[in-house]
């Protein structure tokens, strides 16, 4: 549906929930956003309307059973996420002009209420988006639906043989108003993009602090993981036995594993800020940058983003380093920095004049966040030790490694 | 477009579908096809179109079949006439030599939806079961399904009952799930398909080459099977522990579903399970979705419910992002509400005290409420926050309403912080914008007026403006309060009361309101020590008001609902109840003493050894306090009731709390308790009543429909409670 819920396109797979039950759902989802009790499963009677909102859609699914929640969800993220893979972005625009293949793949992802294909890989091998083109008869049974390796097919060629490895890790930090860390973790992912010919097997070497720590042998110096996430291909029996991550990779991009540490990490860049709103005339706004990480490294784009009274007037700003901006409509201050090196320590004032009319809305207390990337760096020291491909046919292949941390979820709370 | 011209795009559509030039040309056939299909989905009906639609069927465009069928499947139950002329098309694709064809033609010829058409349907169908190609299968098997869904009164063959059992063994892992789908929907009435061990163990050792929704189905599935002894019990339970922690939440929930099925008199694995399920629950709170954030919380609260100690450590992992949606941040808030401990309680309360301010009118309420609910069960020094809070929250009154009534709550539980309540107060003369907010300042200040300086200038304010109340509530708490602060401070309130009685008795137009003046009117000319007498009535009881430390609930109790959508709906109701109802300040003093209608209502009954007969008794339906009170005082003729004396020397001794907790375990509702030191001492339990008195319990017992069986089994059961109890616990 769209943003407005007119319904953009529909399926009833199973034929016992009235088509017409949908015309509910926005008189249900604008009262409840009202009294400000928006759930993510609303009800009316008997059918319950279980819904996620991507971008500017509503992706609605209904059910008159006492369904598995967690079980719809993931499904209605998953329609997304192959969605995403086929149009790029998954908005009105793209359904609309892609409407033949959108009942395509509504068509195998779903029958009769079960979950089919959900494969995004598996389903771009038969449904193509260039259905426009006329192909008659040819549409042959793709062999990877009955292929024992079913997120690769055969025959793939490239001229030069090359494995990209991206291990990336954000960081999630929340810090309170008197400068002690609520929470922090870290969230990493390893992703390739493989452009290897044929049916290669490949081997990835991790570094033994994090192999360890992936087994919770050693509870010594080592980094224990939670939540680690294989692709479907990585052969979870040898990495049991032998710790060795060992698998035959999809073709072009895709995610081998994500984990997750939940330790108390330093956050690497510390903000603290003084912000001190004098009622009726102005707002001084003081804050101090420091990287907190290796001399060596260098975070990149780093954005600092400051809250400020949504009826703040005629800005002023004194930075020692970067640029400072006013975005009004969002209610910040932007510092933006290019490049910052670890150890150092920037400053950023700004002045802001108020109304002598208070303004009578209630504000909350929106925290400063932070926005960097640090190329060459994990928080965690995961580091790939070697990736060894092997294929029958012997080629040569380089792998090419590259590691970055990112700010995720960095929040430091204020005291306004 | 859409509506408007319909007519006009009809007929122009139908021109283009029936021109001899368009249909020899593929493309533009096709590009024709597409704009029907297109104004479907804009809302245009374009049923009219079956005719030409048919046509176009017939064609070797795989992708103009597609959207052919898609067009038939929405207008067939329109038109079943003519959709027996798709028939034939269908039919020769199910025989085409493309696989693909072959199972588009087999799941469309049953999503027609047409029970006219089935004889012709099944043919194909039971040829697709042995069909070469895995797709087709997968179509077939949910064919089968969707047949019987349609005609749900026609048997299905035994034999397709029986391929299907044989398709289980299908090398394609989807083909197999399917099979479980459609079995589970043709023999619904029989309970579901068979599951025996063979089975079983089968589904089991397939588990690991389904994809999530194929193992969830598989565990579901799973969850009526028995294992025949506890060794085989273990292994199955050992080859579940991987999926047990699986990274995908629905997994993990699906199997510790099943673990919590299958060894309901095991509670040790249980809670181990639970333990190792903590680490991928954690992880789903922090999902970058906010749908299964949320799913996972609900169910986290489910599981406090009997184990309060599983997250105690984690309580960081509830903290609320400041972009979190107002549903999440309220359920981390119920969540941190439970995990309070000593230790952490600081931290806590600073935390929630951050959320006061939130912008949500409705989060801030929240959380004024638990930080009110924390206090009310361990710490006195959680009144701080939120007094301190109604100062620095004047500004929104939706707000310092909430504050007022958290105060209320607080004070009734636990006197001790009436002081640091009072001096709030003294401060708190904003005009309260909801009458539930009024209601609980009147209330506070007619408990503790004496001690409030400013409290007859307050009340002045409510008396001058008492023409333009609304609210007949608030109005007859006024009265109440002018009369109690009146006895305390007489010379201060004598002239306000006056007129506030002339004008509830003169003006007043709500019957309740003016029947109530006229009471108190009445009341005073009997004279001051009469007046005193009634109106000093009952003060708060630390052991009367919201009981404290819910004792942990059986597992059994939510373990069937696990992993399903009521846990998402239950909570938001509780909030509602637990938020903002506080019955026992409502009720007043002034209606007879109720436990003196209870008495006069029994007869005796001999207690002679009663052996203990297979009773059990049930928590569900719960009982609210109200509804109980409505019961209790109704006296009808199918009731039974009696009484019953049972000596437990043990009584007197023990905390309300701690009889609460003996009472929870064996399903006995416990609604209220009169005085701790009270003679004789009184506790009103559900399923039945009981009232005690000193070395030995006096039961009153009212039953309808009268079972003398049920009576005596109760009765040996709360017996058997009783004399568990240990001594000097109080």
């Amino acid at each position: 549906m769209t943003g407005s819920c007119k319904v953009l396109i529909c399926r009833n797979y199973k034929g016992d929930v009235d088509m017409a039950e949908i015309d509910r759902f926005l008189p249900l989802l604008m009262q409840h956003e009202e009294e400000g009790l928006l759930c993510p499963v609303l009800s009316h009677g008997k059918v319950h309307f279980m819904w996620i909102k991507h971008s500017n859609l509503y992706l609605v699914s209904t059910t008159n059973k006492n369904s598995n929640a967690s079980l719809v969800y993931s499904f209605l993220y998953k329609i997304v996420e192959v969605f995403t893979e086929y149009f790029k972005e998954l908005e009105e625009e793209s359904i609309q002009d892609n409407f033949v293949v959108v009942y395509e793949l509504l068509d195998e992802l779903m029958d009769f209420g079960f979950p089919q294909t959900t494969d995004s890989k598996i389903l771009q091998e038969y449904i193509t988006q260039e259905g426009a083109k006329l192909e008659v008869g040819k549409s042959k049974v793709p062999t990877t639906v009955t292929n024992a390796v079913s997120w690769r097919s055969e025959g793939i060629k490239y001229k030069k043989n090359e494995v990209f490895i991206d291990v990336i890790e954000s960081i999630n930090v929340l810090v309170n108003a008197n400068g002690s860390v609520m929470s922090s973790d870290i969230v990493g992912s390893i992703k390739l993009k493989t452009m290897l010919s044929g049916m290669p097997e490949l081997r990835l070497g991790l570094n033994d602090r994090v192999l360890f720590g992936l087994t919770g042998r050693d509870k010594g110096k080592t980094v224990v993981m939670e939540d680690v996430k294989f692709h479907q291909c990585v052969r979870l029996s040898r990495f049991d036995s032998d710790r060795t991550i060992s698998f035959i990779p999809p073709d072009g991009e895709s995610e081998l594993m994500s984990y997750r540490i939940n330790t108390h990490v330093k956050p690497l860049i510390w903000i603290e800020s003084v912000i001190e709103k004098f009622s009726h005339s102005r707002v001084e706004i003081m804050v101090k940058a420091k990287g907190q990480f290796k001399k060596q490294s260098v975070a990149n784009n780093v954005e600092v983003r400051v809250p400020v009274p949504s009826d703040a007037d005629s800005p002023k700003f004194k930075t020692s380093t970067g640029q400072a901006k006013y975005v009004p409509e969002k209610n910040m201050v932007v510092w933006t920095i290019k490049s910052f090196p670890g150890g150092k320590e920037f400053l950023m004032r700004a002045h802001f004049g108020l109304p002598s009319v208070e303004n009578n809305e209630l504000e909350g207390k929106p925290p400063v966040t932070v926005k960097f990337e640090i190329p060459y760096f994990t928080v965690s020291g995961i580091q790939v030790r070697y990736m060894k491909i092997i294929e029958k046919s012997g080629y040569q292949a380089l792998p090419w490694v590259r590691y970055i941390t990112q700010s995720g979820d960095y929040q430091l709370r204020t005291n306004v | 477009m859409p509506y408007l011209g319909s007519e006009d795009t009809v007929r122009e559509l139908r021109r283009h579908l029936s021109n001899p030039n368009v249909q020899s040309d593929p493309l533009r056939y096709r590009s024709s096809i597409l704009k029907v299909i297109r104004a479907m989905s804009q809302g245009v009906d374009v049923a009219g179109l079956f005719s030409e639609m048919v046509k176009a069927c017939a064609t070797v465009d795989i992708v103009q079949k597609k959207l052919v069928y898609v067009f038939l499947c929405s207008y067939a139950t329109l038109n079943p006439e003519l959709s027996l002329l798709v028939i034939n098309t269908l039919r020769k694709d199910c025989q085409d030599p493309n696989p693909m064809v072959r199972s588009l033609a087999l799941r469309n010829m049953v999503n027609l939806r047409l029970p006219s058409l089935a004889e012709y349907v099944e043919q194909p169908l039971s040829a697709g079961l042995r069909d070469r190609a895995a797709c087709v299968r997968r179509v077939a098997v949910l064919g089968w399904a969707k047949l019987h869904n349609l005609q749900p009164a026609s048997e299905i063959d035994a034999a397709v009952v029986n391929e299907l059992y044989g398709l289980l063994r299908d090398p394609d892992p989807v083909v197999m799930v399917n099979c479980l789908r459609a079995l589970e929907e043709i023999l619904k009435e029989e309970g579901g398909m068979a599951i025996n061990k063979p089975i079983t163990h089968h589904l089991l050792n397939r588990l690991g080459q389904l994809d999530v929704w194929g193992q969830c189905e598989v565990l579901r599935v799973l969850q009526r099977y028995r294992p025949q002894s506890e060794s085989e019990l273990f292994d199955i339970l050992s080859l579940l522990d991987a999926s047990l922690v699986s990274p995908h939440p629905p997994v993990m929930a699906a199997t510790l579903s099943l673990f919590l099925v299958l060894c309901p008199d095991l509670p040790a694995v249980s809670f181990a399970a639970l333990e190792r399920v903590r680490g991928p629950l954690l992880a789903a709170c922090g999902s970058a979705s906010r749908e299964t954030r949320f799913t996972a919380l609900c169910h986290i609260q489910l599981l406090l419910r009997s184990l309060p100690g599983l997250m105690g450590a984690h309580y960081k992992r509830f903290f609320c992002g400041y972009a979190e949606p107002a549903y999440i941040k309220q359920r981390k808030m119920q969540v941190l509400v439970e995990l309070v401990n000593d230790d952490n309680v600081a931290m806590l309360l600073d935390e929630l005290r951050g959320y006061c301010t939130d912008v949500n009118a409705d989060t801030a309420q929240a959380a004024i409420s638990a930080i009110g609910e924390r206090a009310a069960t361990s710490h006195t020094r959680c009144t701080d926050p939120v007094t301190s809070h109604s100062a620095a929250t004047d500004r929104c009154p939706p707000l310092s309403s909430a504050v007022v009534q958290t105060m209320r709550d607080l004070v009734w539980v636990c006197p001790q912080c009436s002081d640091t309540v009072c001096s709030a107060l003294e401060g708190c003369e904003e005009t309260l914008q909801d009458s539930q907010g009024r209601q609980a300042l009147l209330w506070l200040l007619a408990v503790h007026g004496e001690r409030v300086r400013s409290a007859p200038y307050t009340l002045e304010g409510f008396i001058d403006g008492v023409r333009g109340e609304a609210s007949p509530g608030v109005k007859m708490e006024l009265l109440t309060t002018t009369m109690r602060l009146f006895v305390c401070r007489p010379a201060e309130t004598q002239d306000m009361l006056g007129r506030l009685l002339h004008h509830c008795i003169e003006e007043e137009t709500d019957m309740c309101v003016r029947d109530q003046a006229l009471l108190y009117y009445r009341l005073l000319r009997c004279g001051m020590e009469e007046t005193r007498r009634v109106l000093g009535g009952r003060r708060s009881e630390p052991s009367l008001g919201v009981l404290i430390g819910r004792p942990a609930e059986p597992i059994s109790q939510w373990a069937s609902s696990f992993n399903t959508l009521e846990p998402l709906k239950q909570g938001a109701g509780e909030t509602e109840t637990t938020g903002r109802a506080s019955p026992q300040h409502v009720t007043f003093d002034l209606d007879s003493d109720l436990s003196d209608t209870l008495n006069s209502g029994g007869f005796s009954f001999s207690p002679a050894g009663v052996q203990a007969p297979p009773l059990t008794l049930s928590l569900s339906p719960a009982l609210s306090p109200e509804e109980f009170e409505r019961l209790w005082t109704q006296r009808r003729l199918d009731y039974v009731c009696l009484e019953e004396r049972i000596r437990c020397p043990a009584v007197p001794h023990c905390s309300p709390q701690s009889l609460q907790a003996a009472m929870q375990l064996v399903n006995i509702q416990t609604l209220a308790f009169t005085a701790a030191h009270a003679s004789p001492w009184r506790v009103y339990l559900y399923t039945h009543a009981q009232q005690a008195a000193q070395e030995e319990v006096k039961v009153t017992l009212k039953q309808r429909p009268r079972d003398e069986k049920a009576l005596q089994g109760f009765l040996s059961i709360l017996t058997a409670v009783l004399h568990t109890l240990p001594f000097n616990t109080h």
